[in-house]
């Protein structure tokens, strides 16, 4: 291909005419029709052809033509190159070309006099080269409105006034009503035109019509100088560029110098465009998983991110540990970009105790606790927090709090046997102290001695060390003589341990206190009880009868079905005592009282049973109304006073089959004895009666439900089991039953994060976090209502198996943020 | 929400929920109303403040989440910035 083929390129070919009579009119029409190019070509190759002052004069007119219309398209170093090289070759021509090189510099300098004073002689081509060099390099419409060139009433000079003093007006301040009107007088064919788009834009902008605005901005062309803005306003509306993202981009908008771009973004932000630019960054590098760059990213949003309001450092902090965890990204990239972060220890320590509640959402608990007490000996140390008082013991309670409900899961956790290894670990240095929770609570009564944390670590000990428990109960008392609190737990340990003298004068001191407590008045009678019990068993039984009179004068003795129980231990205590015709009486007169006899055979067949005696007479066959009235009864009494219920298997079956005529009431307790008695099956089976229709009960029930099917085996059984109980859970709070919420939680925490977190709902999405909304919670019923058959329940075992493993490291996704956080030490 | 600070009282919690209200009555700004709500039984007690102090803020479900929760300020700053980037920088 020839040179002049390959700067062809795909131009259309230009006839040529034969002679250079014909050739001058065909260039001249060329150049008026702007083929400024090609009558350059035709005009050059005429003079080659046949040169004479003629040829090389339309030469010149061709290339004047060609450098103007480059000015008008803004390529003033081209126009200014192409000029000297004309001027060179063309001496002769100097005082024609030099002039347009000069005004090619003036235009590239701002300078628009020159072509403005052309403007009022110009012809229509002319006028229209002058307008397009206007459009593009026309920087602030002042120069338009202060021109000496033009007269004061030229259209362009009135509309450049128009368009100076409402720009200055619209970025000032808010318009008033009607203001843009004096747009109007603009047309859209004018170089003003862009700059009424733009000044309605920057208008929409401010009283944020984000889609005006931007509609406004989509019509500006993209050469005229008001573009460079209109792309600045897109940034500050939080939308690309048009063009953004192809290749080669937008070339104007890399010309731009970006320092005042900067500069003005962050005027009219308070500097939180800069911020939204590197979050949409952010965002972006997470959603690829690009950790460099999301790294890279944190560390310039950092300093940026502004102290007020208070929630937007640590709500960004939070947010972006935990999506990073979720992301199981590698940590090295952000511990880089928040060690950048020197200037304030303080807020080191800060995303330090973020970071423990980032592991605390993730079920990393051993970790969360390790975090925690680095940033309480960080924060102490620093005089942030003070070493005694309310906030310091929150925290050590807290960190109590983090530790699994289960001892043994601590045990599993640790890879130990028992607490003595734990201790022992810690005092050999294996093991950072915060790992013995004893003394974790020792320490916040200590900072603070309030009485939730005298509970939280009395009930610790006495899963574990009932003498530790009694041991701080009798200091807290002897602190606190007026509390009644360690009193309860002293005549509840004394009892435990079969001290009942001690009980008995524990209970004397709390009835002095408050002689109504409803505790105390169980546990009086539950001493008796138990004394009752005890003196029967020695053959002590005209004490076990006047034990059971004091029985019969207290309150509770005769209330609910409390008095059969102690009718029944009287008769056997009778009819032990030798007074056959005596204990037939007794067993009239209860049974002349109570219209239910399963009941009354129930429970004076399992007194009988727990003393080694033939109960009176057998079941008689009732009706399965009566039967479940029976259990549901029976059942509440027994577990209210703690002890065990014989139910015959055939009445238990009788039961479970028939309880279509049960009462919401009786059904209820069903569910309840069920679960006191190792049956989930009954438990399962009342509730599911329960929820065949709505009623106030219908929580309890659904909890009921959730409970018994915690108990079975399939992991899918487990949960339902946990949609079952979230739901219950969300009614109860409705109801404002809050013991109802209280064991929903409970049982939750008991089926253990792992099923909270990486469940799968068979009701639908919900997950570990979110309350389930009405219409899940509908399906959820519509769910347990149609399943009727019990699913199978585990076998009662001897006991957890312990699953022993090696002791876990201190090891996870953010270790290596540790060494960091000791900065803040 | 509030604008209350950190060391703001029960008095003082009370009455920046109820100026916010007078800003956004149920009635006529609902969702509003229940932002403002939300954010007053976080912060109602002192008993919640510290807790929100010690154990919170909870993470937001994104960081788009953040990106919207971001005051949006649009101040007036006189033609001079904008001409500045048409004249680059130029006076």
């Amino acid at each position: 291909m020839s040179k002049r083929d390959k700067r062809g390129g795909n131009r259309p070919a230009v006839a040529v005419p034969a002679t250079p009579e014909e050739r001058r009119p065909r260039v001249l029409e060329l150049i008026s029709s702007g083929k400024t190019r090609e009558a350059l070509d035709l005009a050059k190759q005429g003079h080659k052809d046949a040169p004479s002052p003629q040829a090389e004069g339309l030469v010149i007119d061709a290339y004047e033509a060609r450098i103007r219309q480059m000015l008008a398209q803004g390529l003033h170093d081209e126009a200014a190159g192409l000029a000297a090289l004309v001027a060179e070759r063309f001496p002769a021509q100097r005082q024609r070309i030099v002039p347009l090189a000069q005004q090619s510099k003036a235009i590239a300098s701002g300078d628009l006099g020159a072509i403005l004073a052309e403007l009022p002689l110009a012809a229509p081509t002319r006028r229209r080269e002058i307008e397009e060099v206007l459009t593009r390099e026309l920087r602030d419409p002042r120069q338009l409105a202060e021109t000496g060139a033009l007269p004061l009433d030229d259209p362009l000079r009135q509309g450049g006034r128009a368009v100076s003093v409402l720009f200055a007006a619209v970025t000032s301040g808010v318009l008033p009503p009607g203001a843009l009107a004096a747009l109007d007088v603009i047309p859209r064919q004018s170089p003003l035109a862009p700059w009424k788009l733009l000044i309605r834009a920057i208008e929409a902008y401010y009283r944020r019509a984000d889609g005006a605005a931007l509609a406004n901005l989509d019509a500006i062309p993209p050469h005229a100088a008001p573009a460079r803005l209109a792309a600045v306003l897109r940034r500050l509306i939080g939308e690309p560029a048009p063009g953004a993202g192809r290749p080669g981009g937008d070339g104007r908008d890399r010309a731009v110098d970006q320092k005042p771009v900067s500069a003005l973004i962050g005027a009219v932000t308070g500097g939180q465009a800069g911020l939204r630019d590197h979050l949409r960054s952010l965002i972006a590098a997470l959603a690829r998983r690009d950790a460099a760059a999301a790294g890279a990213v944190v560390e310039r949003i950092v300093p940026l991110m502004p102290s007020e309001p208070l929630w937007i450092k640590p709500t960004f902090t939070a947010t972006l540990l935990w999506q990073w965890h979720r992301l199981d990204l590698p940590p090295r990239p952000l511990i880089a970009a928040l060690r950048r972060d020197r200037r304030s220890l303080e807020w080191q320590r800060e995303t330090q105790r973020l970071l423990a509640l980032m592991y605390e959402r993730a079920g990393a608990w051993d970790e969360a606790l390790v975090v925690w007490d680095g940033y309480v000996a960080a924060a102490t140390r620093a005089g942030t927090l003070p070493s005694a008082g309310r906030v310091p013991a929150r925290i050590l309670l807290h960190m109590a709090e983090l530790f699994p409900a289960v001892p043994e899961d601590v045990l599993d956790a640790l890879g130990v046997d028992s607490d003595e290894e734990i201790e022992q670990l810690i005092d050999d240095g294996a093991l950072p102290g915060c790992f013995a929770r004893g003394r974790l609570l020792a320490r916040a009564l200590e900072a603070d001695p309030d009485p939730r944390v005298f509970r939280a670590l009395v009930a610790h000990w006495e899963a574990r060390d009932r003498g530790q428990a009694e041991a701080h109960a009798e200091a807290w008392r002897r602190a606190h003589p007026e509390d009644l609190e360690p009193l309860l737990h002293l005549v509840r340990a004394a009892e435990a341990r079969g001290a009942y003298r001690k009980a008995i004068e524990m209970l004397g001191r709390a009835e002095a206190i408050d002689p109504m407590h409803p505790e105390l008045k169980q546990s009086r009678v539950r001493l008796l009880l138990t004394s009752a019990e005890g003196r029967i068993r020695e053959g002590r039984y005209a004490q076990a009868l006047a034990d059971l009179d004091e029985l019969d004068k207290a309150v509770v003795a005769t209330s609910g079905e409390t008095w059969v129980y102690l009718g029944a231990l009287r008769w056997l205590a009778t009819r032990r005592n030798g007074d056959g015709s005596g204990a037939e009486r007794l067993l009239e007169e209860i049974a002349s009282r109570l219209v239910n006899r399963t009941m009354l055979s129930l429970i004076v067949g399992s007194v009988a049973e727990s003393f080694g005696l033939e109960p009176p007479e057998a079941l008689e066959a009732a009706s399965p109304a009566e039967s479940a009235q029976a259990l549901a009864r029976a059942g509440e009494l027994f577990r209210a006073l703690g002890r065990p219920l014989a139910v015959p298997t055939g009445l238990l079956a009788r039961v479970e089959h028939g309880l279509g005529g049960a009462s919401p009431a009786d059904l209820h307790s069903l569910c309840v004895a069920g679960l006191h008695m190792g049956r989930p099956a009954l438990t399962y089976a009342a509730a599911g009666e329960g929820l065949a229709s709505d009623g106030p009960l219908l929580h309890r029930f659904l909890l009921a439900r959730g409970r018994a099917l915690a108990l079975a085996g399939a992991r899918r059984d487990r949960n339902r089991a946990i949609s079952c109980l979230r739901a219950a859970r969300e009614l109860a709070g409705r109801a404002r039953d809050l013991d109802a919420v209280r064991e929903a939680s409970s049982a939750l925490g008991a089926l253990g994060p792992d099923d909270l977190t990486a469940w799968s709902s068979p009701h639908g999405d919900l997950d570990g976090t979110e309350r389930p909304t009405p219409r899940e919670i509908a399906a959820i019923l519509a769910t347990e209502r149609a399943r009727l058959e019990p699913p199978a329940f585990k076998a009662p075992t001897g006991g957890r198996k312990r699953r022993r493993g090696a002791r876990r490291a201190q090891r996870d996704l953010f270790d290596d943020l540790l060494p960091f956080m000791e900065l803040g030490h | 929400m509030l604008g209350v600070d950190a060391t703001a009282d029960d008095e003082q919690v009370r009455a920046a929920y109820l100026a916010a209200v007078r800003r956004s009555p149920p009635d006529r700004d609902p969702e509003g109303f229940r932002r403002i709500r939300d954010a007053y039984e976080a912060v109602r007690d002192e008993e919640l403040r510290l807790a929100l102090r010690l154990f919170g803020p909870a993470p937001l479900a994104s960081l788009d989440a953040l990106l919207e929760a971001l005051p949006d300020e649009r101040r007036h700053v006189g033609p001079g910035p904008w001409l500045d980037i048409l004249r680059g920088g130029k006076p």
